[in-house]
């Protein structure tokens, strides 16, 4: 039973450690450490989405306040992964869900789905293969203008 | 010409009688080291001391911080670990602050640098400057886990200057962001 009490307190070790670094009331599903999140959007996102995610608008569409109405489309949860700047990132399939997922309540909590089950590696494995090239555009705006009638807001 | 001859005889002998070969010699050593003193002088060293990169004439600039080890005008700062370009440290900016009449990129590309000091990697973020043409002075190449052109979100090649108002490039920052979290 010693190795049963031994993992029992690496598991709470890892959860003491962990824990302090997200600021919110709770743990963000789906995300298993948020501290390496935090460096993986860092590293891999914020150069161009800004450390806000506001973006710019020459560049890069905004995230913040935004992104996750994706998830209210049809294809939009595929799309937030297919799309190149995060199916192309230099991250592995796990620390890459782990960064969407983080990304979507850190910037868009309002937006996300109450229903919403976090991404996993696997999933992203499997989107990544099909990364959008240059019709990501035209796929967006698509996407975009079925945002209008606001779900939330009717009820 | 009997007398100019003679003149010149005369003179000579005169020239020959009232001094020696060992004379002329001095005159002569006397000149050559006084030309070679020349560069020796102080104003000449000034200018010709380069102070290490192609010749740029810029003081040293340190944080006097023993945890920010290093002089911000030279290209083996630690926090240049990634940056391609002239630093703004020599342009009239700083390490972390462009030049004046420069606007800062807000879009770079974000890596991390080893510290010296404490030997923790930091988060540092490469903001272009923008807006006036290229400096000149303290251009600095170093490529750590810089990628090829077909990953641009990790090339330090490309011209950064996105979304400012001007896309001329002046020089390159290197901003602190964090400190990076240890390998797991």
């Amino acid at each position: 039973m010693k190795w049963l009490a031994a993992s029992a307190l690496i598991v709470a070790t890892g959860a003491a450690v962990t824990t302090p670094a997200w600021s919110g009331p709770e743990a963000i599903p789906g995300v298993a450490n948020p501290a390496r999140a935090k460096q993986n959007w860092m590293l891999s996102c914020q150069g161009c989405h800004r450390a806000d995610a506001t973006g710019t608008p020459q560049t890069t569409p905004t995230m913040a306040g935004f992104v996750a109405k994706f998830l209210h489309v049809p294809g939009g949860r595929e799309y937030l992964v297919q799309v190149p700047g995060v199916a192309t990132a230099a991250l592995s399939d796990a620390d890459l869900a782990e960064v969407v997922n983080w990304s979507l309540v850190r910037f868009d909590a309002a937006n996300v789905p109450a229903d919403f089950k976090p991404y996993t590696a696997a999933e992203v494995a499997r989107l990544r293969l099909k990364p959008l090239r240059t019709e990501a555009m035209t796929i967006r705006a698509g996407m975009v203008a079925r945002f209008a009638p606001e779900p939330k807001q009717q009820k | 010409m009997s007398g100019l001859d003679k003149f010149s005889e005369k003179m000579t002998r005169r020239v020959a009688r009232a001094t020696s070969r060992r004379s002329l010699l001095t005159l002569i050593g006397g000149a050559l080291t006084g030309a070679a003193v020349i560069p020796v002088l102080p104003v000449s060293r000034a200018q010709a001391q380069g102070h290490g990169h192609g010749g740029d004439p810029v003081a040293p600039q340190t944080t006097g911080n023993p945890q920010d080890p290093g002089d911000q005008t030279q290209c083996d700062y630690w926090r240049y670990c990634a940056i391609d370009g002239f630093l703004c440290s020599c342009c009239g900016g700083t390490a972390s602050s462009c030049p004046p009449g420069t606007e800062m990129s807000p879009i770079t590309w974000i890596g991390t640098c080893l510290n010296p000091a404490d030997n923790r990697s930091y988060i540092v973020s490469y903001n272009d400057c923008c807006g006036k043409s290229s400096c000149g002075r303290c251009l600095c190449n170093r490529n750590e886990r810089d990628r090829p052109m077909v990953r641009p979100q990790a090339n330090n090649d490309i011209n950064w200057c996105l979304g400012t108002s001007s896309a001329i490039y002046n020089c390159s920052t290197a901003v602190i962001l964090g400190v990076a979290l240890e390998q797991q």
